[in-house]
C-alpha cells in the first residue's frame, strides 16, 4: 500500500500514469509555472492506469480555480512598485542522531542555497547531544555549513542555540526530518518583501513520501497541511473570539522563519516545551503566540514550503497524536499562567480543545472507525496528562538538565 | 461575535493600494472593482490598515472569482449549486495563453449601464415615515431613468403621500387592504413596464441598479432577476446579529443561473429556493406573471409572514423559468436596529418559510417541501439547541427561541384545510383582471 507522488506541471498536458501493483493511489502536487499550487490525494486501483484524460479532468477539477487567482496575482505582481533589499539569512537546523535525513535535507538544500535571492546566507546545524560524531562528520562533508553542538537534549535547547549563534537578521528554522523544495527561499523572499514588518513567517508543509499506511493515514487527515492560500495573522481575529490562542493554524515547527533580534528580544523559545521524548510538542506554538501577541504579524506563504517524512508506523503515529495533546495543553497551561490578559481565551480554548474532541470521537464512533477512535482517545489522553501537570514536571526536568550541563 | 461596532466602509480595489485606515475601531469592508461588488469582511481594529500584500491578494481571489463568473471563454454563466454556492466550471485548457486578464476585470466593471425606460418600480411601503423618502431618492437619481415609480401605499391612513409628494416622478397609490403581497399585485397591475422591479421602503439603491436590471434582462432566456443585499449600516447589536450571525440577505458576489436543473437536482430534499435572492432586489418579467400568477396573498409580511418571493421563485422553476442572480444589481438594507424587532422578524421568517412549503406541496406536491418541514427544520432547531448548550453561547441574546416559536407557529398552516384550498391570482395577458 502506498501513494506515489507526482509533480503534475499544469501548464503542460499531462502523462497517463500507471500504477505498480504496490501502489494504491497517487498523490498530485499541482504546479503551475513552477509555482506550488495545489496537493491533492486520489486512491486508485493497485496496478491501473490514470489515463490522461483522467488527469486532465482531475487536475481541472482540484486545480483550475487556484490557478486562475495565481495568474490574476502575477499580473498585479508585476505592476507592483520596488522594495526594500532583503535582510541577511540564517538557516539553523537542529539535529539528533539522524545524519542520514541531515545529509538528504542539507543536500536539498544546496541548490536552493545556490540561487538564493538572499545576499548572505548562513547554513547552521545544532547537534542536539548526539551519541555519535555521524552528524559531526555529515555537517564536515559540506565544508561551508556551521557545525554548532548543544549538549542539552532537547529541541528547544537546540534552538535557543541556533539563535545565539546565528549572524543572520532572519532565522529559518527547519527540522532534520524535511527536505526543502525548490522554490522554499524564493517563497520566503517573496513574503519578506511584502511584508516587512512582519515578526515570523511559517509555510507550506507537504508529505515526503506516503509510503506505508501510517503516513496515508496521517495526509488524508489532513496532516501539516495549512492550505494554498497566504495568510496573514495579528493578534485577533474577527471571525475567531480565541485567536491567537489557538496558534496551531498559523503552521509548524519543522518549517518557521523569525525576525532574529524579535525572538531575542522575546527570550527565545520555551526549554520546558518541545523537550524530546517526555514533552514533543508545544515550542511551535508557543512561539508562534508569544510573536503575534508582541503586537508583529506573522505571514504564512505557501511556496514557503517543505517536505515532511510523516511517522512511518501505526505506532509511532499514534504516539505523535498523544504528543499534539500533551503539547497542546502544556503550551495552555503555561500561557494562561504567563498572560493574565487572555487568561479567559485560554479557558475558553481548553474547554473548545475538549469538545471538539469529544465530539470528533463521538462521530468517529458513531462510524464504527475503529483507528479514528483510538487515535482520538490517545489525543485525548495526551491532553489530560497535559493538562494535569506536565509543564511543570517538564520545568522540573529541564531545570535537572540544565543542572547536569552547567 | 457581534460585541464591537462596525463601521461599514467601501473600498475601491481598482484605485487602491494602502488601506490607509489606523485601526481605532473595528470595520466592515465592502470591496468593490469600480462598479463591480467583490466581496466583504470583517475586521477587528487589530487587523487594520489592511497590508499592501492583503490588498493585493483579495484583489487577486476576488478578480479571479468574477473573471471565472463573468467570462464566457472561462465557462460563465454559472449554474448554482444545492446551497445556492457557484458551480465551479474553470478547466485548464481555458487559461493557457491568457494574459491581461486584469484589463478583462476591467472591462467587467466599466460595462455600459443599459437604459431602463421598459422598467417600472413597484415600492410598498406601511408606516415608514422619513426612511421612504431616503429610498426614494436613491430610486430617483438612478443612472438610467426607469420608466415608472410607483409607491404602493399600504397604510391605514395613506401617511406616505406627503413625502411622495416630494417627488414629481414618483406615482403614490394607496391599498388600504393589507398585506405585501396584496400591495405588490396590485404595483404589478397598475405598472405598465415590461419589466417590474421591486424593491423594500428600507432599502437604498446603489445608482447603477437600473441599469444593471437592463443589462441582464437584454437575455432573453431570463425570466427574473435577484441582486444583492448589502447591510446599510451595523451600529446595533440586532443589526450585527441579522448580518454576521444569521447570514444577513446571502453573501455571494459571482453571478449564478437558477434554472430547470437547479430545481430537478434539488426538488427531492425540497429545492432551496430561499438561497436565490431577498425581495429587496429583485425583478421580473410581466409575461412570467401572466404565465404562473401573481404573488400569493396568503404568504408575506402582513399575512403569514414572508417567503411570498421564494414561493413565486419556486412556481417559476416548476414551470420551466429561469432566474439570475446578478450581483450587480446592489441595494443597502437598513437592518432592524432592535433585538425585540429582529426577534419578530426572525419569527416570521420562520413561520411564513413554513406555511409557504406547505403551499408549495399543495401546488405541487412535492414532498421534498414536507422533508423539509418534518426532517431537515427539526434537525437544524436540535443541532442549534445543542450547539448552544455545549458552546454556552452566553451574551448572545437569543435568535433561537423566536426561530422555533415560528415554526410551531407555521405548522398551524398544515390544518388549514380552507387556507390550503386558496390558491395565487392570475394576471391576464394584458393588463388587469380585476
Amino acid at each position: 500500500m502506498a501513494y506515489r507522488l507526482v509533480e503534475f506541471e499544469l501548464s503542460r498536458p499531462p502523462a497517463a500514469i500507471e500504477l505498480t501493483p504496490e501502489e494504491s493511489g497517487i498523490g498530485l502536487i499541482g504546479r503551475w509555472q513552477d509555482q506550488l499550487i495545489g496537493f491533492q490525494m486520489i486512491a486508485g486501483d493497485p496496478g491501473s492506469t490514470f489515463s490522461a484524460e483522467a488527469l486532465s479532468i482531475l487536475a481541472d477539477r482540484h486545480f483550475a480555480p487556484r490557478v486562475l487567482v495565481a495568474m490574476v496575482e502575477a499580473e498585479l505582481t508585476s505592476s507592483a512598485q520596488e522594495h526594500p533589499p532583503l535582510p541577511s539569512l540564517s538557516i539553523a537546523i537542529c539535529t539528533k542522531d539522524r545524519a542520514k535525513r541531515l545529509l538528504r535535507l542539507l543536500h536539498s538544500l544546496e541548490t536552493v542555497r545556490r540561487n538564493s535571492p538572499f545576499g548572505e546566507v548562513e547554513i547552521v546545524v545544532v547537534d542536539n547531544a548526539s551519541t555519535d560524531s555521524a552528524t559531526r562528520e555529515a555537517v564536515e562533508s559540506f565544508g561551508y555549513i556551521r557545525y554548532v553542538f548543544e549538549p542539552k537534549a532537547g529541541l528547544d535547547f537546540a534552538r535557543n542555540a541556533a539563535l545565539r549563534a546565528a549572524t543572520g537578521a532572519l532565522i529559518a528554522y527547519l527540522d532534520d526530518d524535511v527536505v526543502v523544495d525548490r522554490n522554499w527561499l524564493t517563497g520566503l523572499a517573496k513574503a519578506c518583501r511584502d511584508n516587512s514588518g512582519a515578526g515570523g513567517f511559517t509555510g507550506l508543509v507537504l508529505p515526503y513520501r506516503l509510503d506505508t499506511e501510517a503516513q496515508i493515514y496521517f495526509e488524508r487527515r489532513g496532516g501539516f497541511g495549512r492550505g494554498f492560500y497566504r495568510n496573514e495573522f495579528r493578534s485577533s481575529r474577527f471571525d475567531n473570539p480565541l485567536h491567537p490562542v489557538g496558534s496551531g493554524v498559523l503552521g509548524a515547527g519543522c518549517n518557521m522563519a523569525f525576525d532574529r533580534a524579535l525572538l531575542l528580544d522575546l527570550g527565545g523559545f520555551d526549554e520546558a516545551l518541545d523537550t524530546g521524548a517526555p514533552l514533543p510538542g508545544g515550542g511551535d506554538l508557543d512561539i508562534f503566540y508569544r510573536v503575534l501577541r508582541s503586537g508583529r504579524t506573522m505571514i504564512y506563504e505557501p511556496q514557503f514550503a517543505v517536505y515532511h517524512e510523516h511517522r512511518e508506523t501505526i505506532a509511532q503515529l499514534s504516539r505523535q497524536y498523544w504528543s499534539w495533546g500533551l503539547g497542546m495543553m502544556a503550551f495552555l497551561v503555561k500561557s494562561s499562567r504567563d498572560d493574565h490578559e487572555l487568561r479567559s481565551r485560554h479557558d475558553a480554548m481548553v474547554r473548545w480543545w475538549f469538545i471538539d474532541q469529544a465530539r470528533t470521537l463521538a462521530r468517529a464512533a458513531g462510524g464504527l472507525r475503529g483507528r479514528d477512535v483510538r487515535f482520538g482517545l490517545t489525543e485525548l489522553w495526551g491532553g489530560v496528562r497535559g493538562l494535569a501537570g506536565e509543564y511543570d514536571r517538564s520545568c522540573t526536568r529541564v531545570k535537572a538538565i540544565r543542572e547536569l550541563n552547567r | 461575535m457581534t460585541e464591537p461596532a462596525l463601521l461599514v466602509r467601501h473600498l475601491d480595489l481598482s484605485t487602491m493600494r494602502t488601506d490607509w485606515r489606523q485601526g481605532d475601531a473595528a470595520a466592515f469592508s465592502i470591496f468593490w472593482w469600480k462598479e463591480l461588488p467583490l466581496g466583504m469582511r470583517a475586521s477587528l481594529p487589530d487587523e487594520l490598515p489592511f497590508s499592501e500584500a492583503h490588498l493585493r491578494q483579495l484583489t487577486a481571489e476576488y478578480g479571479a472569482a468574477q473573471l471565472s463568473a463573468r467570462s464566457p471563454m472561462f465557462g460563465a454563466p454559472l449554474r448554482a449549486t444545492f446551497e445556492g454556492r457557484p458551480k465551479q466550471a474553470l478547466a485548464l485548457s481555458h487559461l493557457f495563453d491568457k494574459h491581461d486578464l486584469m484589463d478583462g476585470l476591467e472591462r467587467l466593471a466599466t460595462a455600459p449601464d443599459a437604459p431602463a425606460k421598459q422598467i417600472s418600480i413597484v415600492i410598498c411601503t406601511r408606516d415608514r415615515g422619513e426612511a421612504l423618502a431616503e429610498c426614494l431618492r436613491s430610486v430617483t437619481t438612478q443612472r438610467s431613468a426607469p420608466g415608472e415609480i410607483i409607491v404602493i401605499d399600504n397604510s391605514s391612513d395613506g401617511n406616505a403621500e406627503p413625502i411622495c409628494k416630494r417627488f414629481p416622478e414618483v406615482r403614490h397609490l394607496r391599498e388600504p387592504r393589507s398585506g405585501l403581497s396584496v400591495a405588490r399585485n396590485t404595483g404589478i397591475r397598475a405598472s405598465r413596464g415590461e419589466i417590474i422591479a421591486f424593491t423594500d421602503d428600507d432599502v437604498e439603491l446603489h445608482p447603477g441598479w437600473t441599469g444593471a436590471i437592463g443589462r441582464a434582462f437584454a437575455d432573453e432566456s431570463i425570466d427574473a432577476l435577484t441582486g444583492l443585499v448589502l447591510p446599510a449600516r451595523l451600529d446595533t447589536p440586532a443589526q450585527r446579529i441579522f448580518q454576521l450571525d444569521k447570514g444577513g440577505f446571502g453573501a455571494t458576489f459571482v453571478p449564478l443561473r437558477f434554472d430547470e436543473r437547479f430545481f430537478a437536482e434539488t426538488r427531492p430534499y425540497g429545492a432551496h429556493v430561499w438561497k436565490m435572492g431577498a425581495g429587496a432586489s429583485m425583478a421580473f418579467r410581466r409575461s412570467l406573471f401572466e404565465r404562473i400568477g401573481l404573488f400569493d396573498e396568503r404568504l408575506g409580511a402582513g399575512a403569514a409572514g414572508c417567503s411570498e418571493d421564494s414561493e413565486l421563485w419556486y412556481r417559476m422553476l416548476a414551470n420551466g423559468g429561469t432566474c439570475l442572480y446578478e450581483p450587480r444589481a446592489v441595494v443597502f438594507h437598513h437592518h432592524r436596529g432592535e433585538l425585540a424587532e429582529l426577534r419578530r422578524q426572525i419569527r416570521s421568517y420562520m413561520k411564513g418559510h413554513v406555511a409557504a412549503l406547505v403551499v408549495q406541496h399543495d401546488t405541487f406536491r412535492d414532498r421534498g417541501n414536507l422533508v423539509r418541514i418534518f426532517g431537515q427544520l427539526p434537525l437544524y432547531f436540535l443541532k442549534s439547541v445543542l450547539k448552544n448548550l455545549l458552546e454556552g453561547r452566553r451574551g448572545q441574546p437569543g435568535t433561537l427561541a423566536p426561530e422555533i416559536a415560528g415554526y410551531v407557529a407555521g405548522l398551524q398552516f398544515l390544518f388549514r384545510s380552507g387556507w390550503r384550498r386558496e390558491r395565487a391570482p392570475r394576471l391576464l395577458a394584458g393588463g388587469d383582471d380585476k
